[in-house]
């Protein structure tokens, strides 16, 4: 098998046919085959690695198939080790060996983790892998004259690992940043606005206690309209009684009739005029038809009694 | 290496996003709600204030009527006036029909509670007069 397996460390390499089978809960450090990356060593105007991966997109464009793309870079002397590789091939690969991402540790580039290699070694049935100007490279088995297995028990793990964009193939990074940055700037401006909205309303709770307390108003909007209404209805019958007496002041009568009696109690008016003959009181009736008043009128004894209600 | 799905942040912030605008609509109603209830309270404490000021204000009430009943004209007339917590009577079993009208023409002008008035003629000159105002 020219996949190997250690304790933990585990060579990925898309020629290798094999499944891995493993128990529940182990983790792997996987070591991934040359062919699953692309890499250059060169020289950068820049001192660091993050200064450098800013460049690596334009140093791989004219280089690279067609596809999706990371990059990553570490310092190597005065120079840097650049690396081109696909998120979603490695993750299909591991997929197919039946690995789960969960189960997986970490992710390291052979480049790093064989950089001391002497020799051939190999790496799967047609291939083997050795190092050339500090590169480590591909070639067929056939033409290498000696090849040593694959051994990854005594390598050594370097701190320089990966981690993968399992859904850098869906939406890339950019345009995850732009569409999160939105919907968090359109966040914060719904928190503001309930914010402006609960102060404001808060000012009018504020606004209304002190209408309140100015107005002496009683604690609940039932006693104050309660209240409103006893005055309106006083305000009501006060208007409606000066305004029947107005109508009876005015009243044209005959020279005999003459009001005797004006009177007003148990919210009823009462007016009697003397000097009336029986059906007379059409006179007095048919005025205050006119003016849409409802009332009871009587005759009795020359007098004539109207009632109203106020 | 188990990262989250983009789409999971990203349906996660569409429903905060959808929350807050649910908060927002419910604040903003309350705000309106609020805005209401303050104009209504506001307009019916100016309502209830004025209506009160013309016929619940003791002080004011009594002082307008004292200061009618002390016209010359009317302290000739000899009113019967009885005065307690709630109310004034004023009563003449007979007083001249000028007097009268300049009293009623006053009372009635005014914004007063008169719960009882009676007005008899007794003559062509002469009236009788009961009346009762509230506060």
């Amino acid at each position: 098998m020219n996949f190997k397996r250690s304790s933990t460390a585990l060579f990925l390499d898309p020629s290798s046919p094999a499944i891995v089978e493993y128990e529940k809960g182990e983790k792997f450090n996987i070591i991934l085959s040359p062919s699953l990356y692309w890499v250059k060593k060169i020289v950068l105007p820049v001192k660091s690695a993050r200064e450098a991966k800013k460049l690596l997109e334009s140093i791989f464009e004219d280089s690279l198939p067609k596809g999706h793309y990371s990059y990553t870079a570490y310092k190597s002397g005065d120079e840097f080790l650049v690396f081109a590789y696909e998120d979603k091939k490695i993750l299909t690969l591991l997929n197919a060996k039946g690995i789960n991402t969960v189960d997986v540790y970490s992710i390291h580039f052979a480049q790093n983790e064989f950089s001391s290699l002497e020799g051939a070694t190999k790496i799967n049935a047609t291939q083997s892998m050795y190092l050339k100007d500090e590169v480590l490279v591909l070639a067929p088995s056939s033409w290498i004259s000696e090849s040593k297995e694959l051994d990854l028990t005594s390598v050594e793990l370097s701190k320089r690992t990966i981690k993968l964009q399992q859904f850098g193939h869906i939406v890339d990074n950019k345009s995850l940043y732009k569409i999160g940055a939105i919907l968090v700037i359109l966040a914060l401006v719904l928190i503001v606005e309930i914010f402006v909205a609960s102060s404001k309303k808060d000012a009018i709770v504020e606004l209304q206690d002190e209408v309140f307390s100015k107005y002496k108003l009683q604690s609940t909007m039932f006693q104050n309209r309660s209240t409103k209404s006893k005055y309106k209805n006083i305000h009501k019958a006060q208007t409606k009684l000066r305004e029947y007496l107005s109508y009876f002041l005015t009243m044209k009568l005959k020279s005999t009739q003459k009001i005797t009696l004006i009177e007003y109690k148990n919210k009823t008016l009462y007016v009697t005029l003397k000097g009336a003959s029986k059906g007379h009181e059409r006179t007095i009736t048919s005025q205050l038809d006119s003016k849409g008043v409802k009332y009871k009128v009587s005759y009795n004894d020359a007098s004539i009694k109207v009632e109203m209600k106020i | 290496m188990n990262q989250i799905n983009p789409l999971q942040i990203g349906a996660l912030l569409v429903v905060v996003i959808a929350f807050l605008f649910f908060k927002l609509h419910e604040v903003k109603s309350e705000l309106v709600e609020a805005t209401a209830s303050y104009k209504m309270s506001e307009k019916l404490a100016v309502e209830v204030s004025s209506l009160k000021s013309v016929y619940a204000n003791k002080k004011k009430t009594k002082n307008a009527i004292n200061r009618i009943l002390a016209q010359g004209s009317l302290r000739e007339a000899a009113l019967d006036v009885k005065r307690n917590k709630k109310s004034i009577k004023v009563s003449s079993k007979s007083i001249e029909t000028k007097a009268l009208n300049s009293l009623m023409g006053k009372i009635l002008n005014g914004s007063y509670n008169i719960t009882n008035l009676k007005i008899k003629k007794l003559s062509e000159t002469k009236a009788s007069l009961e009346m009762e105002i509230q506060w």
